[in-house]
């Protein structure tokens, strides 16, 4: 299990907070995200061969852009 | 090392302000055509070419300036992940295509409405952005505070070099008035250091050699060569960051709700504004107001009220805590403080500085005799008080100790030579089968005044006793004497024994004693507690993390273990128990205002999308009224500032 931590741009309302989490959450792996709209970022729980790129797929789905990832 | 949050924000308000104001300079005559009857009693420009000049001016409004909003609204009906621009880009281009129908004599024209909308909505946009920059305005200066450069010795000369660059053991030259770049041990110089941004003290903390200086903090008078000890992800700020930044991340139970239906929330309100188009078409067979219905529905409802109402309480909240010292780290616990009826303490560390010293010694050997063979066995332990004891002693050389132990919650044992040492409390004593009955009274006499009192036992004999006394903070009276007029349940929960503490619990006004407690069954000590009401535990020691976890809520003392800080729900950077009444204030207000904001966001859905749903609003209106919801919420969430915690 790991802690990621994200930056997400392109987020301006609280639908589409939700929209990224609902979406993080279901790449397999993913154990939990919480989306904070105010900060821009993402906390996601996963396991720790996770691939990155399904989680920036996942992000994009939504019509946002992961700029960073921690 | 978060420079980039602000300049995003800057320019997230930035392009919200351009778009703003070139979709009212095209707007502005879009409704000086519509209003012109209204307004001067004639038309300004007559139809059907009104509704030309309107659909050109409304173009650029709607898929130039509007650009963003269209695109990111429309992918949500082939993603199915809608989001409320989604429900304006519907609105808008369904009122912007009546503009051409009206042209074949169909229908009314909403083109105007459509980029009347548009403008409305960016305004809201704007102002909204702009509210949400103030509300964690707090939280971005926090984030930002990190040094830039550093100024450092290499080769023999001063270089200014990046942070990045700053690697362990560089030595750091802090002028006056330079912010000390990482965290380090001072090696040269005397100073005062401003810390107030990191712990929120006020008074500026004096440095001298071998003091730790924490990252960001800022140089006072004089000059300070630093080695650094910690950098990046392992200073003191980097982790103050992390748990506000979790902080923001973690969900309030009340939230839950909101969450749920703002996850539905779109795609329920487009079902919606079909349902009332269809309604208005089929029963009362009239295309136009059913239009107008089914753009108003979509217009009005507001997905970012109910969403953003709790986010931004918490923002503005956990800002002015950081201000103070007070780190919030769970959301939750901001809703669970208010139900908090008893404040259960550690003592030391936590009431006391936890600094304890030698006080007295009462031996019937050499009282030297008496140190050297005390201090060579706490030598080999951790606790303060074993270090109390080994600074008092302040020897040159140790005995050799052999079969060295710890009893935890009791003390030490070992051997000297051939003799049994064995130091420690009463338990100790009586576990070992020592009798301790010719210093009793002496005992008695140092515990009633809150000294803790060492047992030292060569042979299963007392030899002596060593009593420690550990100060009370500055701040513990005041901070518990308004505890209790506020009407918790106070309580000191402590290993060390009953007498001790309930001398120590009176100084500071504490009437409930749980004395002799070993550290494991601390946690079992707060769930007992719990059994008549939701406790609040403060603590600062690693013995303390079970029982900090075990509490409703935990507060930890920052200036403690790293494992008690890790189970805290609240961390205290400074360490004073005002703190405690700070946190309880600035929870209790931050979870009244998400109250409030949640109550005016579901109300304004409530009563707001029925009213459209009946055909009673005007698209204009609708969305002028949506736009000023959201921004209630977070203006709302900002008058928290006004709220009283000190």
């Amino acid at each position: 299990m790991k802690k990621l931590k994200i930056s997400i741009e392109g987020m301006h309302c609280a639908s589409c907070a939700s929209n990224v989490e609902k979406s993080v959450s279901k790449v397999s792996g993913v154990k939990s995200c919480s989306v904070s709209l105010m900060l821009k970022k993402g906390n996601i729980e996963c396991e720790d061969k996770i691939n990155i790129e399904d989680i920036k797929k996942a992000v994009a789905k939504t019509g946002y852009k992961v700029v960073k990832v921690e | 090392m978060n420079g980039e949050n602000n300049s995003n924000d800057d320019s997230e308000i930035g392009s919200w302000k351009k778009k703003l104001i070139w979709s009212w300079i095209l707007t502005i005559p879009i409704a000086l055509i519509m209003l012109s009857e209204r307004l001067f009693g004639f038309e300004l420009i007559e139809m059907p070419y009104s509704v030309i000049v309107m659909l050109v001016l409304g173009f650029p409004v709607l898929f130039i300036f509007g650009y963003d909003t269209i695109k990111s609204g429309l992918r949500g009906f082939f993603t199915f992940y809608f989001n409320m621009d989604s429900l304006i880009a519907l609105g808008t281009i369904v009122a912007y295509i009546t503009g051409f129908l009206s042209l074949f004599d169909f229908i009314a024209d909403y083109s105007g409405v459509a980029a009347m909308i548009m403008a409305f909505f960016t305004t809201g946009k704007y102002v909204e952005a702009k509210a949400r920059g103030r509300a964690s305005a707090e939280i971005m200066k926090l984030l930002q505070l990190g040094a830039k450069s550093s100024i450092v010795i290499r080769n023999g000369k001063e270089i200014e070099i990046p942070i990045d660059e700053v690697v362990v053991g560089d030595v750091m030259v802090v002028k006056p008035g330079d912010k000390i770049s990482t965290d380090g041990v001072v090696v040269k110089g005397e100073s005062s250091v401003d810390e107030s941004m990191v712990t929120g003290e006020s008074l500026p903390v004096d440095k001298k050699k071998n003091s730790l200086v924490i990252g960001a903090t800022i140089n006072q008078d004089g000059i300070l060569y630093v080695k650094a000890t910690k950098i990046g992800k392992d200073t003191f700020l980097a982790h103050i960051i992390d748990l506000v930044e979790e902080a923001q991340g973690s969900k309030i139970p009340i939230q839950k709700l909101a969450d749920k239906i703002t996850s539905v929330f779109v795609p329920s309100i487009i079902i919606l504004s079909i349902l009332a188009f269809l309604n208005w078409l089929i029963i009362f067979r009239d295309l136009s107001r059913a239009i107008g219905v089914a753009v108003s529905v979509l217009v009005i409802a507001c997905p970012c009220a109910l969403g953003l109402a709790t986010p931004t309480a918490l923002m503005v909240g956990s800002g002015m805590g950081a201000k103070r010292g007070i780190l919030v780290r769970k959301g939750e616990a901001i809703q669970t403080m208010k139900e908090i009826k008893t404040v259960v303490f550690d003592k030391t560390g936590t009431i006391t500085k936890g600094k304890p010293e030698v006080t007295d010694i009462y031996s019937k050997i050499k009282e030297d005799k008496l140190l050297e063979i005390a201090a060579s066995l706490e030598k080999l332990s951790l606790h303060p008080i074993a270090h109390a004891i080994v600074v008092k002693a302040n020897l040159k050389k140790y005995r050799k100790v052999t079969g060295f132990s710890v009893v935890r919650g009791k003390g030490v044992i070992g051997k000297i030579g051939s003799k049994e040492i064995a130091i420690g409390n009463r338990a100790l004593m009586n576990d070992r089968k020592i009798k301790y009955s010719d210093f009793n009274s002496q005992i008695e006499t140092f515990e009633n005044s809150g000294k803790t009192v060492m047992i030292v036992s060569e042979d299963k004999k007392v030899i002596g006793v060593i009593a420690v006394a550990d100060a009370v903070k500055d701040d513990s009276v005041e901070a518990i004497q308004r505890l209790n007029s506020l009407g918790y349940r106070t309580v000191m929960l402590t290993g060390d024994n009953e007498r001790t503490a309930r001398a120590i619990a009176s100084q500071v006004g504490i009437k409930e004693v749980i004395a002799n407690v070993l550290p494991e069954d601390k946690a079992k000590k707060v769930e007992e507690l719990q059994k008549e009401g939701f406790v609040a535990f403060i603590g600062d020691g690693i013995n303390d993390a079970p029982a900090l976890k075990q509490s409703n809520v935990g507060i930890a003392m920052g200036t403690g273990t790293d494992i008690a800080i890790e189970a805290g729900d609240i961390v205290l950077a400074k360490g004073s128990l005002l703190g405690v009444v700070q946190s309880i204030n600035l929870s209790k207000a931050t979870f009244r205002k998400i109250k409030q904001n949640l109550f005016w966001a579901f109300a304004y859905n409530i009563v707001a999308i029925p009213l459209a749903v009946f055909g009673l609003l005007h698209p204009v209106i609708a969305e002028i009224a949506m736009a000023l919801s959201s921004i209630s919420v977070v203006t709302n969430a900002n008058l928290l500032r006004r709220a009283r915690v000190d």
